[in-house]
């Protein structure tokens, strides 16, 4: 007997000591990489580090080293004009003006990440405008998001719509200010220019001039982004004022012609108003195109080539005539190999530029050039550039329509490989791009004005799981 | 009372065993089996270690003295031991070790008679085990078993195959099978474990053998049990070494030689210049001759232009010639396997020991496996109430893992099927003739050697050479696992015990990888040592209590019991870059640029009761109920409820079959459950661990700013993904169970599942991870023994088992979708293939076609197909084929003559498709330059009205190898997966070195494959797409056995 209650005894104090409280056991677990809603928006410093997590996002390793944030959906618009040569590797249908398909990674990368970031940047506002911060900071911590949405969405409707004054009734991405699991109806381009010039307005509004770092946004920044809002929908007076403020009205201060040769990998350059940073612990590697792609004189893709009727627009004392042959062994200069640029150093480190000061000036000037009376103002502007660029700078004689049409010639040659400036110019000004010189894929890939080329399809898995968008999306692109 | 009597009766068998000693006696009589007597039986007086045979009548004689243990061994048939008594006439019986329903099965929580099961449970011994050399046990398990679908890991020894129980039953949470081992969750790696310690793997395949595991055995569960020593056994040495080599088990794709390279590269040329640039022939043809060096960028002949304008080679002279498959492949790869084992009982404890030291080099030069393991078993009866052991077990491996699969640079299969072999693979001057570093060495050429215009830029691969990487890099995992497992079981009554078991493991995971400082991709931050160390730690602890009672006809069984298991991972990891030449460690670095470290926890709480009652050992019931929680899961959602039935028919114990002379076991036996599966992964099959929470994710931080971002959509109220399963089966044995077999027919419904439904990326995000849809897995099993033969010479049985299973998507979010190439669809299998047809070649002008769906003026498909040159117009369609086989199998032939015995096993499949992704790249045609091709090349297109499967060859941009039914190829083989041939020398012959057992044997694995595809191995994937794996290795070992 005494056996039997020792034997239960021990049983019993096993079972004891093991089960315990359940729910208290499963509860314990708890995530140590991440942190909870509530210790982001109950302070600035939350916030900013939300707002800093989102300035990273600009560039990441998501699907592909041609599908790497930002620098991507830049890059391949460069490739799809006539001055840049791709080798036959990453970004090799874009160069093609191929990548369009619903199923294709472009038409899905630029789709998915320009939304990504703005439920990134709707979560910062609604989170921000929810929270007990103090109003000044509410104000312009939302104003913030207000700028990242807009910007966002100013990419998506260049990437997915025809331009602003081809088409304000066609079809555009779907519009969302709130968080949601469900899809939305497509909406129509003059929808989303309102909503984007509605944000960008409160953002210049809200943000001040002070800012974490180069490669955050203040006013300056957002009024550059509008200021290129405005270029599309041709509000010259707007695009005017707006890129004048950008880089803060006087040009010779905001110009450096020598660290055009510096390599572009440097932020701190006077010349960058916004970049997106890197650093050794926060390298996107080799995924960093253009300068992965463009730099040959580093381990690398060494996949940019540059047309031979594109350098031969440069003046041999042009500091951005920076253009060398790739081997002495190649000596038919209709190899599309025979000319690189030296314009972009590849470092693991190395940043890029998303608005610089030129491209303001520039932008100041074409909008000067079409308003009534300010043409000389433009010329001016134009020649300030053009003579900081090349000392032997001319000032030309062109009035009306072929100022500005040197005018966006310097823009291609300042801003090339850089933002995509030739699509840009010819999509928003409803131009072809015909293909010369020595192209590896020369008329197969040209654009006619107006081309549905200029724009993607809608992604199909977008199709299959919204139930407002249907096969008819992309009927008529 | 009764207890007292038991006592007293030992201590009188123990006191008569003294007083018999030395009392020796000669002992004879004549061993048989069922079908006569048996000659070679080994016959060892356990006491004197003397060891004899039966002679060809099965007659023996030996000394002994009373109380000697006489152990009577055959292979194929039960050991018996008898202790001699006062007879000196000993005749004996043994039993076949053929699978009867009386053999003890291991099951959840225990073992069973097999007659008792109700569920489906397929069990492999060590008999199978040991005829394998299974570097990862996992593999053992192809051809052997039904319903277990494996496809080894490539050439890469030390890695685990994907291991599939009954299909793929979860599209987004793990499919991978439950590991049991030694009665615990094994959270180490697979590959720890070494195939000659296990004494059993049990397939526990559908819900009633599996609910126990229900919160996990929703994809099947894999016992193993380790070896343990016998109660009342004299002390048994073994040690068993075998050495060998491997190589591939099939041979690769054929590819074009240097010259015809070199010639159809300037066909490619011309090609183009002749019908895409309108040149004329011969102007093609002088420009192509012109620009062959150029485009190749190198130059391996002594002849400026080595092609000349009609395409003819100048010269054959080359300076180099690289075969860089015989570089990078080890065709001699050594493997040895050394184990020790000890093992005895006394009365009331028993012990096993063994030790096994195992190192095998890969398919890919450089790569290698080394791993000992040691494992310990004690088991001791502390009184009449209180039994109480202790398993424990040390494992530590290191394997270097050169990229050698994947699209990596680096990857060496992707680099021989790449670059062709006009590439050098030591850097040469503009002249062709080598460079040599400041100690006269050879330097490995990466193809980027700027300023240098030939010989120094290589258009694939530019800046890598893989040969080189395999020297110049290091890529290496070391693994550490301690396990111990302890046990106490108390009886509380004569038919209630209680039993507490333990489990602790402990698991440290080291990877490492260096990238070189001069060479490579890492070159331009002076080399880069990543690395993580991961330290995983699992305790799980069960506490049953078992009751069994027989009351007359009626026996119960009851199990109640309590686990719960914690598992906790200790990420840690750093990166640093810029090194000195030959410095490889982190204390090296200039620039310290990563450090990571996290911590996750996962755990399981359960209670669970079986009760089984069986009339007359006829009728048998068993009905089985678990409550899991999962931290995995919110506390509103986080308990799962499962449960199991079953119940089988002994057939053949009822009156009208039970002396049938044809018949002699039958069983039928049917089981119904639902099981569970919460193992929730992203996309890359890492676990994810919170699933349900909404969090902002760190570890985005801007330059010196922390940063985090809104982690994905998450559904708080995800839960459980519940598989319903059922079982009808048939176990039946003919002739005396000469023949005996097994079939079984299952239906798995896999619903909730843990799916990341597709959300439009509109909404930020484009899945989120909640239950919906469901899965279908259906199919029949069938097992075929017979001993063939069997007569005392000559000894010959065959086994086969055939499993076919099916595939159904039943629910899903949305009508369809793709998912690579295939379509996913209801009523459609994961695995059906959906691209574009291939429709040939145009005689005419040598172009691609494809098949594109005829519309009629609304716009639908018509039914017929017309054809295509544009690629873009092609439609995709589902094409008939699937990745998933009709059948997969496995035949087994044991012979036995005298002493001689030969095992062989073949292990096969049909009916699957595997899209060529290698070959397809082989065939590109010269369309992007420097790229190696096929030998296929060779029947191109070549002059208008050539009637050919293969385009012409153009070196500019075509689709002529895009992704369509051109590289679609059946993928059936038959392989002869493991052959063992033995001799055994007699007992008489070895007595002399105190031995009592003398084995020699060869082994080989994969000897010999017939596929109907070639070029790669045809284990690829279940998805039946390639990525460039190494190939599996073929194993010719010689080894030897002995025991004393």
């Amino acid at each position: 007997m005494k056996n039997i209650i020792t034997k239960i005894f021990i049983a019993a104090m096993a079972l004891f000591m093991t089960v315990g409280c359940s729910e208290d056991f499963l509860d314990a677990p708890v995530p140590t990489d991440a942190v909870a809603p509530d210790v982001i928006f109950t302070s600035r410093e939350g916030v900013e580090a939300f707002i800093s997590g989102i300035m990273r996002r600009f560039r990441g390793q998501y699907t592909s080293t041609d599908s790497a944030g930002l620098n991507s959906i830049f890059y391949a618009r460069s490739l799809k004009g006539n001055d840049i040569i791709q080798s036959n590797t990453w970004f090799n249908f874009d160069y093609a003006n191929d990548n369009r398909e619903p199923t294709y990674r472009r038409t899905s990368f630029s789709w998915n990440y320009c939304f990504y970031m703005i439920n990134q940047a709707n979560a910062l506002i609604n989170g921000v405008e929810a929270s007990d911060l103090a109003a000044s900071d509410k104000k312009e911590l939302s104003a913030y998001g207000y700028a990242l949405r807009g910007f966002f969405y100013h990419q998506l409707v260049l990437e997915f719509c025809p331009t602003y004054s081809a088409d304000k009734t066609f079809p555009a991405p779907p519009i969302y200010t709130e968080l949601s699991l469900t899809g939305g109806p497509m909406s129509t381009v003059d929808d989303v220019y309102k909503l984007i010039v509605s944000d960008l307005t409160k953002a210049v509004d809200g943000l001040t001039a002070s800012r974490l770092g180069k490669s955050y946004i203040n006013k300056n920044v957002a009024q550059g982004i509008l200021a290129q809002v405005y270029q599309v929908m041709g509000n010259w007076q707007g695009a005017a004022d707006n890129a004048n403020a950008a880089y803060g009205g006087n040009p010779t201060a905001v110009l450096a012609p020598a660290s055009y040769r510096s390599g572009f990998a440097d932020i701190s350059n006077v010349e960058w108003i916004w970049g997106s940073a890197q650093r050794t612990d926060q390298s996107n590697y080799y995924w960093n195109a253009p300068a992965s792609m463009a730099d040959h004189f580093t381990t690398s893709y060494s996949a940019t080539y540059i047309n031979n009727d594109f350098v031969n627009k440069f003046s041999a004392t042009d500091v951005r005539a920076y253009f060398v042959r790739k081997s002495t062994s190649i000596t038919s200069t209709s190899d599309y190999r025979y000319w690189v640029t030296r314009k972009f150093t590849f470092t693991f480190d190395g940043d890029n530029a998303i608005i610089r000061t030129p491209e303001m000036i520039l932008i100041e000037a074409e909008a000067k050039a079409r308003i009534t009376g300010k043409e000389t103002e433009a010329h001016d502007l134009l020649y300030v550039l053009q003579k900081n660029r090349d000392v032997n700078a001319v000032k030309s004689t062109n009035t009306g329509t072929a100022l500005i049409d040197e005018i966006l010639l310097e823009r291609r040659k300042e801003l090339y490989a850089e933002v995509g400036v030739e699509w840009f110019d010819a999509k928003r000004l409803r131009k072809g791009i015909t293909r010369t010189g020595n192209h590896r894929i020369g008329t197969a890939a040209n654009l006619t004005a107006d081309d549905k080329k200029f724009y993607l399809k809608i992604p199909q898995a977008e199709i299959d799981a919204n139930p407002f968008i249907d096969e008819s999306v992309n009927a008529n692109r | 009372m009764r207890l007292k009597f038991k006592w007293i009766l030992t201590l009188l068998a123990a006191l008569s065993l003294q007083f018999s000693f030395a009392q020796e006696k000669a002992i004879s009589g004549v061993v048989s089996d069922n079908s006569g007597p048996l000659p070679g039986v080994n016959i060892i007086n356990k006491s004197s270690k003397v060891g004899i045979q039966t002679d060809f009548d099965g007659k023996y004689a030996i000394k002994a003295k009373t109380g000697d243990v006489l152990v009577f061994s055959f292979i194929g048939m039960e050991d018996k031991s008898i202790t001699v008594g006062a007879a000196t006439k000993m005749n004996v019986v043994l039993k076949s070790s053929a699978k009867s329903l009386d053999e003890v099965v291991i099951v959840a929580y225990g073992k069973q008679k097999a007659k008792s099961i109700v569920g489906s449970v397929a069990t492999l011994g060590s008999d199978v085990l040991l005829k394998q050399q299974a570097t990862s046990v996992m593999t053992a398990l192809q051809g052997s078993v039904t319903g277990v679908n494996i496809i080894a890991a490539g050439g890469m020894p030390g890695e685990n195959p994907t291991i599939r129980i009954r299909g793929t039953g979860s599209i987004n949470a793990s499919s991978d099978p439950l590991i049991i081992l030694d009665g615990a969750p094994f959270n180490g790696s697979l590959n720890s474990i070494s195939s000659d310690q296990i004494e059993t793997m049990s397939v526990l395949k559908d819900a009633s053998s599996t609910a126990l595991y229900g919160s996990r055995g929703a994809n099947g569960v894999i016992l193993i049990t380790t070896k343990r020593g016998k109660f009342n056994s004299a002390p048994v040495v073994s040690l068993t070494s075998s050495v060998g080599f491997s190589g591939n088990a099939v041979p690769l794709h054929k590819l074009v030689g240097s010259d015809r390279y070199m010639q159809l590269n300037w066909e490619a040329l011309r090609n183009t210049n002749q019908y895409v640039n309108a040149q004329t022939a011969a102007t093609a043809g002088v420009n192509a001759s012109n620009n062959l060096v150029s485009n190749l960028g190198y130059n391996p002949y002594t002849a400026v232009k080595p092609v000349d304008a009609n395409g003819n080679l100048v010269t054959t002279e080359k300076k180099w010639n690289t075969d860089w498959a015989d570089l990078m492949l080890n065709n001699s790869a050594v493997r040895k396997e050394h184990t020790l084992s000890v093992s005895a009982g006394s009365e009331d404890t028993k012990y096993y020991f063994t030790t096994n030291y195992l190192s095998q080099e890969g398919n890919v030069v450089t790569s290698k496996f080394d791993r000992v393991t040691t494992r310990l078993s004690v088991d001791t009866k502390v009184n009449d109430w209180l039994k109480t052991g202790v398993t424990m077990f040390y494992s530590t491996s290191d394997q270097n893992f050169p990229s050698q699969s994947g699209s990596s640079y680096q990857s060496a299969i992707q680099w021989i099927y790449t670059v062709p072999s006009i590439y050098p693979a030591y850097r040469v001057d503009g002249n062709g003739d080598l460079v040599l570093d400041g100690k006269g060495q050879k330097i490995f050429d990466y193809g980027a050697t700027t300023g240098q215009a030939l010989n120094g830029n290589r258009p694939t691969f530019n800046n890598e050479n893989a040969y080189g990487s395999l020297y110049n890099y290091k890529i290496g995992y070391k693994r550490d696992n301690y396990t111990a497992n302890g046990y106490l079981e108390l009886t509380l009554a004569p038919d209630l015990t209680f039993k507490t078991t333990l489990a602790y493991d402990k698991y440290l995971y080291d990877s490492y990888t260096y990238a070189s400082n001069e060479v490579g991709y890492a070159s331009n931050v002076n080399g880069r040592v990543s690395q993580n160390r991961n330290v995983t730690t699992g305790i799980n602890l069960t506490n049953a209590l078992n009751y069994r009672k027989t009351f007359g006809n009626h026996s119960f069984g009851l199990d109640l019991i309590q686990e719960a298991y914690k598992f906790k991972l200790d990420a840690l990891g750093a990166q640093g870059e810029g090194f000195l030449p030959r410095v490889n460690v982190l204390n090296g670095s200039t620039t310290p640029s990563s450090v990571s470290g996290y911590t996750a926890e996962d755990r399981i709480s359960s209670y669970l009761g079986r009760l089984s009652y069986n009339f007359k050992e006829k009728y048998f019931v068993e009905g089985s109920y678990r409550r899991d929680g999962s931290s995995r899961f919110s506390p509103d959602v986080r308990w799962g409820s499962f449960y199991a039935v079953g119940g089988s028919w002994l057939i053949s114990e009822e009156n009208f079959l039970k002396d049938n002379s044809i018949v002699s076991d039958l069983k039928v036996r049917g089981s119904y459950g639902e099981l569970g599966n919460n193992q929730t992964q992203d996309a890359d099959g890492n676990a994810l661990y919170f699933p349900y929470k909404q969090l902002f994710e760190t570890g985005y931080n801007e330059l010196d700013n922390t940063g985090v971002v809104l982690g994905g959509a998450v559904d708080p109220n995800l839960t459980w993904e519940k598989t319903a399963s059922t079982d009808i089966g048939l176990d039946f044995g003919l002739f005396n169970n000469r023949i005996t077999g097994t079939v079984d027919y299952y239906n798995k419904k896999s619903v909730d599942l843990i799916y990341n439904k597709p959300v439009p990326g509109s909404t930020g995000n484009t899945g989120i991870t909640t239950n919906v849809g469901a899965l279908r897995n259906y199919g029949w099993e069938v097992t075929l023994n017979s001993n063939n033969i069997r007569t005392p010479q000559f000894t010959w049985n065959t086994g086969v088992n055939l499993s076919f299973d099916k595939n159904e998507i039943a629910q899903l979010t949305q009508a369809s979708f793709i998912n690579g190439n295939k379509r996913w669809e209801v009523g459609r299998s994961l695995y059906e293939f959906y691209m574009q047809e291939w429709a040939g070649v145009d005689p005419t002008d040598g172009y691609a076609m494809w098949y594109k769906d005829e519309l009629d003026g609304s716009g639908n498909k018509t039914g017929a197909k017309v054809t295509t040159k544009k690629y873009s117009e092609a439609s995709r369609n589902y094409v008939g084929q699937s990745s998933l086989p009709n059948v997969v199998g496995g035949l087994t032939n044991f012979f036995r003559y005298k002493n001689i015995d030969m095992n062989i096993l073949f292990n096969f499949s049909y009916g699957a498709s595997v899209y060529d992704s290698t070959y397809a790249s082989l065939m590109e045609g010269f369309k992007s330059s420097g790229r190696a091709v096929h030998q296929d090349i060779e029947n191109r297109w070549q002059n208008p009205g050539d009637i050919t499967d293969v385009p012409l060859l153009l070196n500019s941009n075509n689709d002529f190898n895009s992704q369509s039914t051109r590289f679609l190829f059946k993928n059936d083989y038959i392989r002869l997966k493991a052959l063992n041939f033995g001799y055994n020398f007699s007992a008489s012959a070895i007595e002399k070195f105190h031995l009592s057992k003398l084995r020699l044997y060869f082994q080989g694995d994969n000897l010999w494959t017939y596929q109907s595809h070639k070029g790669i191995d045809p284990e690829q994937s279940f998805a039946g797409a390639t990525n460039s794996r190494s190939y599996n290795q073929r194993v010719m070992s010689f080894g030897i056995n002995l025991e004393f």
